[in-house]
């Protein structure tokens, strides 16, 4: 009876291929029994099993046997209930092994198969696409293309983000007892700081022993004498080929400390620059009339001396000459005054120019 | 006792007792464990911190040793600042090396600088480079590269661009960061000369913090007695293999309040290159929020009172696998 009710359990009566030969042999039977499906009602299997138990009985009594074993059961129905936990034991141990119906069915193949595609499809894309995603993003190298200090033309350019809330960060919790601490997704224990103020005071002293240090107030140059009103020790001795030693400034303490404190106007260099060029351009335009004067050669040429072979009679053919042509003869002066006039005021357009 | 072993020269000084001997004790790792202490004001979020101290607060970013992050620190905790709506101004003290405006972005911006004006050739309003991200945050430049600074009044200057920044008509700057140069030179001095606080960077290795115990020590004599310090590229795996120093053991040798500590974060360089610096990420990062944490902190005058130590492994879901 174990053996018959162990094979033909509901659970596996309700998938086709597992049914075994010997529940095909009792199906018509099943279909009969209009009394077994009409009595029977929710508690089928239960009969079932009873069935499965008195099948080796000869066919013809088999009806009445039935009708007997039901009969009983109505008295006994009960006792069928008690043991349901023990038959549901039974029911599990007898459950063959997956692999053992995997091999009896090529549908359980395929829907394994396609199970095992599913999985490995899905791995593979999302592996894909991670590696899709990883290579989009470009390295910040772009970063530094894009503010100039690299030289590529193919490179990407990124676009950070703006992390503006500070007052409300969710990637840092602690936990109740402040014993772990997570951040940005990892968790980190928490130790406690064991540094006291004692601790502390004596690492000070120690250094204050340790190192003896006046911070220097003059820097002088090696070879330079030490000034009178100098403690030696903090004079700071730098090379004489130091940036700073080399460095030539006409700028004295006073005057830069001026300048940093000036909050409005010209800054001074800006100013004394603009004021020493106007002092040049003046200074240059009056040079440059005095220059005229000296230097025209129009006015030049007023005295200059002609080269005079015989005096006597080059001047007496000067004065006939100025008898004759009385007005021509003060023309190339003014002429020539004119064009000196002329040249000069050309000149100090083209200096006004250059500056 | 292992601060000890940064000493420049410990021969030298052979009355050196820098701290107290303990009894020895057996036990190699000395480190006093509280397991159960409670730990308060880790970080705080959703308000805005409450500015202390006298404004401006003057403060120099230092570290020593160079390239461990005295710029980055500059940009970052300066734009954290401006966020937060306090008013801020950096000066790039590095006079031969500037790189703040790198960092910035504001690389073309720099017309003039603090050379000009002591020169006279333009005004303090003028060589302020108003950044357009927040507009109260301003940088100003010492020099351009191949300029060169007239030594004689270094330090002064800084103190007269100070007093001069006080007396503005916009009002009194409510930070003044100054990235500092590597080393202890001129340059170093010019840049601590006006600070009150200072901010020493350094990074969980022993070079460094030989430095940094030197600057530190430099400060002190100098009378900023208010030194606070970030722990820069930590690494909490390397941590956790023993290969690098913890926090915990770098306050330990130095004896510093810690300000912040910024995990190794590669989106550093991303931001570098960028011109974009890290705080204004969206997702932030990591080294991003570190930063944040530590311009709060430096406003209110604050240290940290828990250290991140080790990452602990995030429970995966079943669909992991699938990218749930």
């Amino acid at each position: 009876m174990g053996v018959w009710s162990l094979q033909f359990n509901p659970p596996i009566f309700l998938i086709p291929h597992q049914v075994s030969t010997n529940a095909l042999d009792f199906r018509p039977q099943l279909a009969c029994n209009k009394t077994y499906q009409i009595w029977n009602g929710k508690s089928k299997y239960r009969s079932f099993l009873i069935r499965a138990s008195a099948n080796t009985s000869g066919e013809e009594d088999k009806s009445v046997k039935d009708e007997v074993t039901l009969t009983k059961l109505a008295k006994d129905g009960m006792v069928i209930i008690q043991h349901k936990v023990s038959r549901l034991q039974e029911t599990i141990v007898s459950l063959p092994p997956v692999v053992f119906l995997v091999k009896r069915s090529p549908l359980s193949h395929l829907a394994l198969g396609f199970c095992i595609a599913a999985a490995m499809l899905i791995v593979g894309v999302r592996a894909y696409v991670a590696r899709k995603l990883r290579q989009k993003r470009t390295g910040s190298v772009a970063d530094l293309v894009r503010r100039g200090q690299l030289n590529s033309d193919r490179r990407g350019i990124s676009t950070p983000g703006m992390y503006d809330d500070p007052f409300n960060n969710p990637q840092v919790k602690i936990s109740r007892n402040n014993t772990s601490v997570e951040m940005c997704g990892k968790v980190y224990k928490l130790e406690p700081v064991t540094l006291t103020r004692e601790e502390q005071n004596i690492h000070q002293k120690r250094r204050s022993r340790a190192y003896q240090w006046k911070r220097p107030t003059i820097f002088l140059k090696e070879g330079d004498p030490i000034p009178s009103d100098v403690d030696p020790d903090t004079v700071r001795w730098i090379p004489a080929n130091h940036p700073f030693a080399t460095t030539i400034s006409d700028i004295t303490e006073d005057l830069a400390q001026n300048n940093v404190f000036q909050k409005h106007g010209v800054p001074f260099r800006i100013q004394a620059e603009h004021e020493a060029l106007q002092k040049k351009l003046e200074a240059l335009q009056s040079d440059q009339k005095l220059n005229n004067l000296a230097i025209d050669p129009g006015t030049a040429r007023n005295f200059e001396r002609p080269f005079k072979s015989n005096p006597k009679l080059e001047d007496q053919q000067q004065m006939e000459h100025n008898s004759k042509n009385g007005q021509t003869a003060s023309q190339p002066e003014s002429q020539s005054q004119q064009n000196s006039h002329e040249s000069s005021s050309n000149s100090t357009y083209e200096e006004k120019q250059t500056l | 006792m292992s601060s000890l072993r940064f000493l420049p020269n410990p021969t030298h000084f052979p009355h050196l007792n820098p701290i107290p001997k303990h009894p020895p004790n057996p036990n190699p790792n000395p480190k006093p464990k509280h397991p159960f202490t409670q730990i308060h004001s880790a970080l705080q979020y959703n308000r805005k911190p409450q500015l202390t101290g006298p404004t401006p607060r003057v403060v120099v970013i230092t570290s020593g040793k160079g390239g461990v992050g005295k710029t980055t620190t500059t940009a970052n905790i300066g734009l954290s600042l401006a966020r937060l709506n306090f008013s801020v101004v950096a000066i790039d003290a590095d006079v031969g090396l500037r790189n703040l405006d790198l960092l910035l972005g504001l690389e073309n911006r720099v017309n003039y600088t603090v050379v000009e004006v002591l020169n006279g050739d333009c005004r303090l309003d003028q060589a302020l480079v108003r950044d357009k991200r927040w507009s109260n945050f301003e940088l100003l430049c010492i020099s351009k590269p191949r300029s060169k600074l007239p030594l004689g009044f270094g330090g002064k200057a800084l103190v007269w661009l100070v007093d001069a920044l006080k007396a503005r008509q916009e009002g009194c700057p409510d930070f003044i960061l100054i990235d500092c140069p590597a080393g202890i030179d001129a340059g170093f001095i010019t840049a601590i000369t006006p600070a009150n606080e200072a901010v020493l960077v350094t990074t969980p290795d022993i070079t460094a913090l030989r430095d940094a115990d030197r600057v530190t020590g430099l400060l002190e004599c100098d009378g900023i007695r208010d030194i606070k310090m970030i722990v820069n590229r930590v690494r909490t795996d390397l941590i956790r293999g023993e290969d690098m120093m913890s926090v915990l053991d770098v306050q330990e040798m130095l004896g510093l309040a810690l300000l912040g500590v910024i995990p190794e974060d590669s989106e550093v360089i991303r931001s570098t290159n960028r011109g974009f610096p890290l705080v204004l990420n969206k997702p932030p990062t990591l080294a991003g929020l570190a930063f944040e944490q530590a311009a709060w902190r430096l406003v209110e005058q604050d240290s940290m009172k828990a250290v991140m130590v080790e990452e602990e492994p995030k429970k995966k879901g079943f669909f992991s696998f699938f990218g749930g």
